[in-house]
């Protein structure tokens, strides 16, 4: 295909090798990024993706200040990147911005203070979920919010989680020896996982093993995201630099990394080493192995390899919202494929550009009315499909809907693994008794 | 919940590409389309330009596309046209309205008239289709008009419109609204302000504000914000609130009227079960024995394969990304590397005069096709791969103002060969 050069030049800058900032060049003003962005379309404090992306970046050097506060109003949901025409990376230019702010010490201490916490679930996890029913009364009391408000400028009715009474982990160390098999797969179940949801890797562990591979669980950490999108990028590359370390040798033996959080997944593959130009040769393995957990699985289908036959039934009607963070992963509607496959199971896709929590975003007091003016379509919908529960891939999108909707959510591979025959935990097993 | 066969692939959501997927997933195919972005409907005026002028350094507008394309055919026989036929263009145009009219937004005319509506900038442009939303602007009626602009939105001049058709002979005077609903915004956009029109409180301020300056005017004409998924109503509230006709005029990108196209046509296609994505790059293929077996696209880590039946090329030419050129002369289809037909010296590529009534060559450049729409040289170059809209050769889109009715045309018929 690539049988001339240039084509084959061309090719490379499609993938990795492109300068964030140097994609700004390929704007032709055209304003299509403006029409599709769905906090410029509630909100007068962000002027549009073109405006504080390409244009203001114009302005922007290093050692200079910023010219344009606006741009930490982006909630990163790469829309934007996803109509462009050209191909200019427009949410990452805004995350190098926003980075920027940042380190020229432009953040008050407070908000600083503040997003530096929310920005480490990990670190909230490790101290949150051994005393879960502790802090989750403190988390979710009228006490804690006011001072959390008080403090550190906590949105009040923020849609923060519950931490789980068992770390994930823990479950799958006592599981280890369960399956063996010349297959294997590693499996990276993020924060969210970890800490607050275990049953949605409890999921993808089982739908895995019936499918005839190995999973191993290696030691993780937070893949960075919360951090990059909050600018602090000193401690997000840590983060990466250790999950590089911790996982790079099974790649070499042949192995690829899976994830159900798709965050995490664009993360590794993509975010880490874009935001933070680090194109080690490490950091290319990581990003060539790297699967969303429904990526994967679609693989496997196409090679016909999928476990497809004897699926329960499962007549429901639910609501499914492809989260922004997964379409900017550029694979189309991979969940709904394999939703496709259960029997009975009816999905009504969401078309909503954004629920609107952006990550930690709709956590901040400034951004949360906006979060909601931004999710507001996708809420009424959900409500208008008025399933038992509905469907998301991404956990803080799962929160944030649940929260404005009072309708539980769940993963898509808790579905799968259900139509498996495993038994499900959560807002799924309710539903299915 | 079934999955669709994968029948129909089509790279590009342009006006062809989505007409292409919106005719196979009416014959029932599984249809994907796949698009680097948004593009050429989110950049055209919402209407369906045909033919506009003929020869094309002719100074006079084509009046009477359905007499004028005999001719049109007849010096040039591998233009599209001649390819798809006056009757299948017939038949496309016909299509298109049935579906804007089934959505609730009429597109009206025929073939054998051509409108003259205003521009922007208050030059009459010749257009073959127009919502029914911008028909009261017609050029051939002379009855005065007053043209509304709106302080906070940059992109359209009524005054500079007003003067120009003054020196025409239309009767044209403008007012510039200063709404106190959008008084805190130093700027606003043409999507926001749609949106903002939706508003029945919203419409009525504007209605308040305009009816102190309607004099004799006898009909009032705005930028293209009339609203974005209720245009019709808006449009109809208007004309009510000022007791004469409205219309709009379309602007620069992005066009308000070009994204309800688009709403329409992927509306279509994901009811009839087909998929539409964006921010699908297809970047190579893979080929055996004569047929395409798979689009590759980019993603976040690896590219991704599609394996589809049919296959069908409407990315658009050098204007919308399907075609690129580079400084050392070289012409390049992006994913296929399809030989092209173009200038061969680069000195070739452009006149000297930048609007030049002749056109530049450079923008005639485009893929080879037999009649059935299949990439060719010298013979078919894939069995399974066809090719719509402005990636084709041999037409010149801009002085014709033929855009849009080569992509309407070929992409419906490209969905009806693929459907057989």
């Amino acid at each position: 295909m690539a049988n001339n050069i240039w084509q084959a030049q061309l090719n490379i800058e499609a993938h990795t090798l492109k300068p964030v900032e140097l994609t700004l060049d390929h704007c032709i003003k055209c304003n299509i990024c403006v029409t599709a962005c769905p906090v410029t379309a509630v909100t007068d404090l962000f002027p549009g993706p073109k405006y504080v992306g390409p244009q203001a970046g114009r302005f922007r050097h290093q050692g200079q200040p910023s010219p344009d506060h606006s741009v930490d109003y982006c909630n990163g949901c790469r829309v934007c990147n996803m109509v462009c025409p050209t191909g200019v990376k427009i949410a990452e230019i805004n995350g190098r911005a926003r980075a920027h702010i940042v380190q020229s010490g432009q953040v008050p201490l407070r908000r600083k203070l503040r997003n530096n916490l929310i920005a480490r679930p990990e670190l909230m996890g490790k101290f949150g979920q051994p005393l879960a029913p502790i802090a989750n009364g403190l988390l979710h009391s009228g006490f804690g919010r006011f001072f959390a408000k008080l403090l550190l400028d906590i949105a009040p009715n923020a849609p923060l989680p519950r931490f789980s009474g068992e770390r994930f982990s823990r479950w799958a160390h006592k599981r280890r020896d369960a399956v063996r098999s010349d297959r294997k797969v590693v499996y990276f179940h993020g924060c969210s996982t970890e800490y607050f949801e275990a049953r949605v890797g409890k999921a993808a562990v089982q739908v895995l093993e019936a499918n005839g591979f190995e999973v191993i669980v290696p030691s993780q950490n937070c893949c960075g995201l919360p951090l990059l999108s909050n600018g602090e990028f000193a401690a997000a590359q840590a983060y990466h630099e250790s999950n590089i370390r911790h996982m790079v040798d099974y790649v070499k033996q042949g192995y690829v990394i899976v994830g159900t959080s798709t965050s995490c997944t664009l993360t590794l593959k993509e975010e880490a080493p874009e935001m933070l130009a680090y194109h080690t040769p490490d950091a290319r393995l990581l990003t060539a192995n790297t699967f969303d957990i429904h990526e994967f699985l679609v693989h496997l289908l196409d090679a016909g390899e999928l476990k497809t036959d004897g699926l329960r039934p499962m007549p429901l009607t639910l609501a499914y919202h492809p989260p922004c963070q997964y379409r900017a992963h550029r694979l189309g509607r991979p969940s709904t494929e394999i939703m496709a496959l259960i029997p009975e199971l009816t999905i009504i896709e969401s078309q909503a550009a954004c629920c609107g929590v952006g990550g930690t975003y709709g956590y901040k007091a400034e951004k949360y009315d906006i979060t909601m003016a931004v999710g507001k379509p996708l809420f009424d919908f959900v409500q208008q499909v008025h399933g038992p529960i509905a469907v998301c891939d991404s956990e803080t999108c799962r929160w944030n809907i649940a929260a404005a909707t009072g309708v539980p959510l769940v993963h898509p591979i808790e579905l799968l693994a259900a139509a498996y025959g495993y038994e499900p935990e959560g807002p799924l097993a309710e539903v299915m008794t | 919940m079934n999955s669709m066969a994968n029948d129909v692939l089509v790279i590009g959501a342009g006006l062809a590409g989505l007409t292409t997927a919106w005719q196979a997933s009416r014959h029932g195919k599984g249809v994907r389309v796949i698009a680097k972005g948004w593009g050429a409907t989110h950049w055209h005026a919402g209407c369906v330009d045909v033919l506009g002028y003929w020869p094309v350094d002719s100074e006079t507008p084509a009046t009477n596309p359905a007499a004028t394309l005999p001719d049109l055919l007849a010096a040039n026989p591998q233009h599209p046209y001649a390819l798809v036929g006056l009757a299948r263009l017939a038949a496309a145009l016909g299509g298109l309205q049935h579906l804007c009219s089934d959505a609730g937004y009429p597109l009206v005319g025929s073939l054998d008239k051509n409108w003259r509506l205003p521009t922007a900038v208050g030059a009459a442009r010749p257009t073959c289709l127009a919502p029914a939303t911008m028909i009261a602007g017609d050029l051939d009626d002379d009855t005065p008009m007053l043209l509304v602009g709106f302080k906070q939105l940059p992109d359209f001049y009524a005054h500079l419109a007003a003067d120009n058709l003054v020196q025409q002979g239309i009767p044209a005077r403008h007012v510039v609204l200063d709404l106190p609903a959008l008084a805190g915004r130093n700027f606003t956009t043409a999507v926001n302000l749609a949106r903002f029109m939706q508003q029945s409180d919203f419409r009525a301020a504007v209605a308040q504000a305009v009816k102190p300056h309607l004099g004799k005017a006898a009909r009032v004409g705005f930028p293209a914000v009339l609203g974005l998924e209720e245009a019709t109503a808006v449009h109809q509230d208007l004309q009510v609130q000022l007791g004469r006709p409205v219309f709009e005029i379309p602007g620069l990108p992005p066009s308000v009227a070009g994204m309800r196209l688009h709403r329409i046509l992927k509306a279509a296609i994901e009811k009839n079960g087909g998929q539409v994505h964006e921010g699908m790059e297809a970047i190579g293929f893979a080929a055996d024995g004569g047929r395409v077996t798979a689009v590759h696209t980019e993603t976040s880590g690896r590219p991704r394969q599609h394996r589809y039946e049919q296959i069908v090329l409407a990315t658009g030419g050098i204007l919308g990304g399907g075609i690129v050129t580079n400084h050392a002369g070289e012409v390049c289809e992006v994913v296929f590397n399809l030989p092209l037909r173009h200038p061969e010296n680069r000195l070739e590529w452009f006149r000297r005069d930048f609007l030049d009534k002749q056109g530049h060559p450079i923008y005639r450049s485009g893929v080879s096709v037999n009649e059935n729409f299949q990439p060719m040289d010298g013979r078919v170059l894939y069995q399974n791969l066809y090719a719509a809209g402005s990636t084709l050769a041999g037409f010149e889109a801009i002085r014709e103002r033929s855009f849009d009715g080569v992509a309407l045309a070929t992409g419906y018929a490209v969905g009806n060969l693929v459907s057989n």
